[in-house]
């Protein structure tokens, strides 16, 4: 508990400490300034859209990697990782050369908001693949087995059995997904152009109220975004348990 | 015939689980399928509930040809040795599955499900999940549910083997009266020669990969076909050029009976009522005995006494194979 209030709770409660001692009317004037608004509706919708992309793909993956047997697959074993292990700024050079300007496949979303989308799906794909595979590995066949001597066909195996005991895992990565998608900054500042009322992001904003020495700003726009985290995080496993419960 | 298996072969790579496997089990009774691990009794049961394909022979089930039927078009129950409960749902909607995917109305599987529950003695678990039970109570769950599609068979994959020996007892002697009221055609596989002999009607000796014998367990104890049977199903020694029982053999410490052979007891252990002796006999051969307790006292046996062994009648004698189990 001591471990856990160092580390989380008392620099949390700092940056909120930060934003009421600015006064009620700053935080109110920094959370309603449009450009602020448009940062924090563009991170959030984006780390909400990329999020259901990964509920979606990530299970998928996650789905291949356990159960299917190809050549190549410990590469992509692999390779899922690379968005953890790669320093977030790597990312974002690799983007840039990829889909920037002089994009040599043609796509050219440099200063666009598909930059921020992807540069957000980028970095949060392991997130659900790495929670679902273990869970996935752990599944008994006999469970699904069973399933289908009771009658039950592949459809129906996958969504009344496989997927609840899943649910929690995806749950899981989708929390932490949105969450590294809210809080990204390394991979998205070169390939979005940081473009205000455009492709500015939250943390972007962030730090450019911090550069111009208005800390309480800084502090107010980072409790609104910890309060969204927090009741997307709220949210999901109130989801999970329902989900779990019903079977 | 319930079940009707055919030039049934399969193999595992370069393994040959199968061999030309040819059983029919009858309707309406419990069959044991009986034989080593690895032996291929798990496989024969997969492949008549469709969870695994022969390579080649045909499966027919009263009276459908099910060889390229999937498991779920088959209509088995099958129960597994580790339960393959459904963890996140109650115990009365694990026994309610198949009832739902085949539509039945609400009302109908309700009351089905109640039956049930009160058939394996889980009634008042319904509403717990299956890791609030213990692994007999599981297994029990587990056989509600195989049996609440009415399966036109029920197999049963080393439905004990799990459980502790105790509990494995209680189990098998219920599994015999569910199996006198219900009356479904059941096949069980184990490894258990005991578990065979005391609740199967019918038994199929398997052994890599080959059907032994059939028979029920009187035919298979008394009249074993092959010293494999014979020793699987029970302790077999050799005495003077034939396999027997250890328990069949009459002991005296006087060359009263006619063609008996001298030994001497190189080794005595006591074992609750009975005691078992190594005899090494004149002949060379290790001969092993079992007596009762009071039968050693009477005796006054001990380690070095010299001993005359013979067949007691009406023991099953076969000749002694070149290899012997």
């Amino acid at each position: 508990m001591i471990w856990f209030s160092a580390l989380v709770l008392i620099p949390l409660a700092a940056i909120v400490v930060t934003a009421i001692d600015g006064g009620w009317g700053i935080f109110w004037n920094t959370i309603t300034n449009g450009q602020t608004l448009s940062a924090i509706k563009l991170t959030v919708f984006t780390a909400a859209g990329v999020t259901l992309v990964n509920i979606i793909m990530g299970p998928l993956i996650a789905w291949v990697l356990v159960r299917d047997r190809f050549w190549g697959k410990s590469v992509l074993e692999v390779m899922i990782d690379i968005p953890f292990a790669l320093p977030t700024i790597v990312a974002g050079l690799v983007l840039l050369s990829l889909y920037g300007t002089d994009s040599p496949l043609g796509i050219d979303i440099a200063n666009k908001r598909p930059a921020v989308f992807l540069a957000f799906l980028f970095v949060t794909l392991p997130f659900v693949v790495r929670m679902v595979q273990p869970v996935l590995e752990e599944l008994d066949r006999d469970v699904e087995e069973a399933a289908a001597s009771l009658g039950a066909n592949r459809i129906t195996t996958f969504r009344r059995i496989i997927l609840p005991s899943l649910t929690p895992a995806i749950a899981a990565g989708a929390a932490l997904s949105f969450a590294r998608g809210v809080s990204e900054y390394g991979s998205l500042v070169l390939l979005s152009g940081n473009l205000p009322f455009k492709t500015e992001v939250t943390s972007v904003r962030i730090l450019s109220s911090i550069e111009n020495d208005n800390v309480a700003g800084a502090a107010a726009v980072a409790t609104v975004l910890l309060a969204i985290s927090l009741t997307v995080i709220v949210v999901l496993d109130l989801i999970q348990r329902r989900v779990a419960a019903r079977g | 015939m319930s079940i009707e298996v055919r030039g049934l072969n399969k193999k595992f790579g370069d393994f040959v689980a199968l061999d030309d496997v040819n059983v029919s089990i009858p309707t309406g009774q419990l069959t044991a399928l009986l034989g080593p691990s690895g032996g291929g009794k798990s496989t024969l049961l997969r492949i008549i509930a469709g969870l695994e394909k022969g390579d080649s022979g045909t499966v027919n089930i009263e009276g459908v040809d099910a060889t390229n039927l999937p498991a779920q078009k088959r209509n088995v129950g099958f129960v597994f040795q580790h339960y393959a409960v459904f963890k996140h749902m109650t115990v009365a909607k694990n026994v309610a599955f198949g009832l739902e995917i085949r539509k039945r109305p609400k009302d109908e599987i309700e009351h089905r499900v109640d039956e049930l529950l009160k058939l394996v003695h889980l009634s008042q678990f319904s509403h717990r999940l299956p890791s609030q039970l213990s692994g007999g109570q599981r297994q029990r769950m587990a056989l509600a549910r195989a049996l609440a599609v009415e399966p036109s068979v029920l197999l049963l994959d080393e439905p004990f083997g799990a459980l502790d020996a105790k509990v494995r007892k209680e189990l098998r002697d219920w599994l015999r009266r569910l199996h006198d009221d219900v009356h479904v055609t059941t096949v069980f596989v184990t490894h258990d020669q005991e578990e065979a002999l005391e609740v199967a009607d019918e038994i199929v000796v398997v052994n890599e990969g080959r059907v032994e014998q059939v028979g029920t367990p009187d035919q298979l104890y008394d009249e074993p076909a092959n010293d494999f049977v014979m020793s699987f199903l029970g302790e077999v020694t050799h005495l003077g050029g034939v396999s027997l029982r250890p328990h069949d053999i009459e002991l005296d410490t006087q060359p009263r009976l006619a063609g008996g052979v001298e030994g001497t007891v190189s080794r005595m252990v006591r074992i609750g009522f009975e005691v078992r002796l190594t005899v090494l006999t004149v002949d060379g051969d290790e001969v092993s005995v079992v007596v009762t307790r009071t039968h050693a006292r009477s005796f006054g046996l001990e380690e070095g006494s010299t001993v005359w062994l013979t067949p007691a009648d009406g023991a099953t004698l076969i000749p002694r194979m070149a290899v012997a189990g």
